[in-house]
């Protein structure tokens, strides 16, 4: 009896709990995005699709921006605050250069993310990053950063929904883990092919990654664009 | 005792007039755009010959969601029309020559619905902006409330995402012709009133192609064969010997 009596109060508050409508300022948008860095090269890879819940948007929209010729940002998330923080870091690179009178250096611009994400710390850009390129010694980097702007320089990056199955990979095949064989250097187009091979596996299990992969190589002479077409599933 | 203070300003927590599915369709020659004539007030079909697609200069501008909003975004438009004519020195940017074309009106919209969900008060729409870009190539491209935007060969808001895209993403070509063009979005505004519970047979058209920009009167799709077919007139159910329902 007691027990019978217990669980009918509980059915009660439930449903008399109220319902709150709230605006979400955010949406996920999806999609990958990775970098790698060699010696003299930077190879950064996005796909191209744009998705909002079960809804496929669009499937040729960038996720990379080239914010000098040495330097792209590749941005998951929501694309919105990513295109807001394109413009934010345009206009910034841009005040740099007027001031300076020469273009942003990669380890700058690194920063300049850094406290431009962190200057939205209490209601964020919805940005997840990973700045590639070539630094002022000509050697290629790569820095990953969360929404906040917690940021660090390191060998390669992934960051978005396929996220998950994109970095292990690189563990393997570009950081040599659980390899007993000694770390081969790579050249630009192996890196190019390894990603390819990445973003295949991610479009296969992640939902919101597929269409087609950007790949730029960012080299001291300038960028390079190529296309891959991926499963439209 | 005096009664609480109503805060002057609030924010929008949900749209109440609102209109449905605006469908948008580049061809060989420009841009055509479709939606339908109703408000709805919820369940119930509030207004029904309320034009949706609207001329602003150059570009035609056509909306879903709360309609209030939309009348506000068209007042600041042409507001910001005027102002250009009226006090530039230099020759206005709305003349031929130089021109604030659909992709320049596309990023201002963007920038002003962004700007309104970054203080939790959205314009709750979805807009389709049509015209050209800034190179002078047909342009069709969406801003949603939270400033998302897309550009692309056909686009379609609302209930369009779910029962149009699919039949667009099949059906298009770049070398469609306006007769072409016309059908296919005839055709998925039919889809459209047949299975959106907030739509109606009553739409409108507008064009953007050769340097002019028109929005048709509305007129009512013909839909009269359609309701004869047989899944209208005797349920499936009923033809099974087991009387199932």
């Amino acid at each position: 009896m007691g027990t019978l009596m217990a669980s009918t109060e509980a059915s009660v508050e439930a449903t008399s709990k109220p319902i709150e409508h709230r605006f979400s300022p955010y949406d996920f948008n999806g999609g990958t995005v990775a970098a790698v860095a060699g010696p003299d090269y930077v190879v950064v890879a996005a796909d191209t699709r744009l998705s909002s819940g079960y809804e496929i948007k669009s499937r040729h929209v960038t996720k990379l921006h080239a914010l000098t010729n040495q330097c792209i940002l590749a941005s998951a998330g929501c694309k919105t605050d990513v295109d807001q923080l394109r413009s934010v870091l345009d206009i910034r690179g841009k005040m740099y250069q007027h001031n300076h009178r020469k273009p942003m250096q990669t380890p700058s611009v690194a920063q300049m993310l850094s406290v431009t994400l962190y200057g939205k710390r209490f209601f964020p850009y919805y940005a997840f990053n990973v700045l590639a390129g070539m630094d002022a010694a000509g050697v290629g980097a790569v820095y990953s950063y969360d929404a906040i702007g917690s940021f660090e320089r390191t060998g390669y990056s992934a960051a978005g929904s396929g996220q998950a199955y994109v970095i292990p990979f690189l563990d393997n095949v570009i950081g040599n883990r659980n390899r007993l064989e000694e770390k081969p250097v790579l050249a630009a187009q192996e890196v190019v092919e390894l990603l390819k091979d990445a973003f295949l596996s991610a479009g296969e299990r992640d939902i919101y990654t597929g269409d087609q992969v950007e790949i730029m190589v960012v080299t001291k002479d300038g960028i390079q664009t190529q296309t891959f077409a991926l499963k439209a599933d | 005792m005096l009664p609480a203070a109503v805060p002057s300003r609030q924010h929008t927590v949900q749209p109440m007039v609102t209109g449905t599915s605006v469908l948008g369709i580049v061809y060989d020659k420009g841009v055509l755009l479709a939606a339908d004539t109703l408000l709805s007030y919820g369940s119930m079909a509030k207004a029904q010959n309320i034009p949706r697609l609207h001329v602003v200069e150059n570009t035609v501008i056509g909306a879903s969601g709360e309609y209030s909003d939309f009348q506000r975004i068209l007042e600041i438009l042409k507001a910001k029309a005027l102002e250009e004519t009226t006090t530039s020195v230099m020759d206005s940017l709305y003349t031929e020559e130089s021109g604030m074309t659909a992709e320049n009106t596309w990023n201002y919209l963007r920038m002003l619905l962004y700007s309104r969900r970054s203080k939790f008060n959205p314009f709750w729409n979805e807009l389709l902006v049509a015209g050209k870009d800034l190179k002078g190539k047909p342009f069709l491209g969406s801003v949603d409330k939270i400033g998302t935007t897309v550009r692309d060969n056909f686009i379609a808001t609302g209930f369009g995402a779910y029962l149009a895209m699919p039949l667009l993403r099949e059906k298009w070509r770049p070398d469609l012709t306006e007769g072409e063009a016309r059908a296919l979005l005839e055709d998925c505004m039919k889809i459209l009133f047949f299975r959106d519970c907030r739509a109606s047979p009553r739409i409108q058209l507008a064009k953007c192609a050769y340097d002019e920009v028109l929005v048709s009167e509305p007129y009512e799709l013909d839909t009269a064969a359609a309701w004869q077919a047989e899944a209208y007139r005797q349920s499936v159910g009923e033809l099974e010997d087991d009387g199932g329902w």
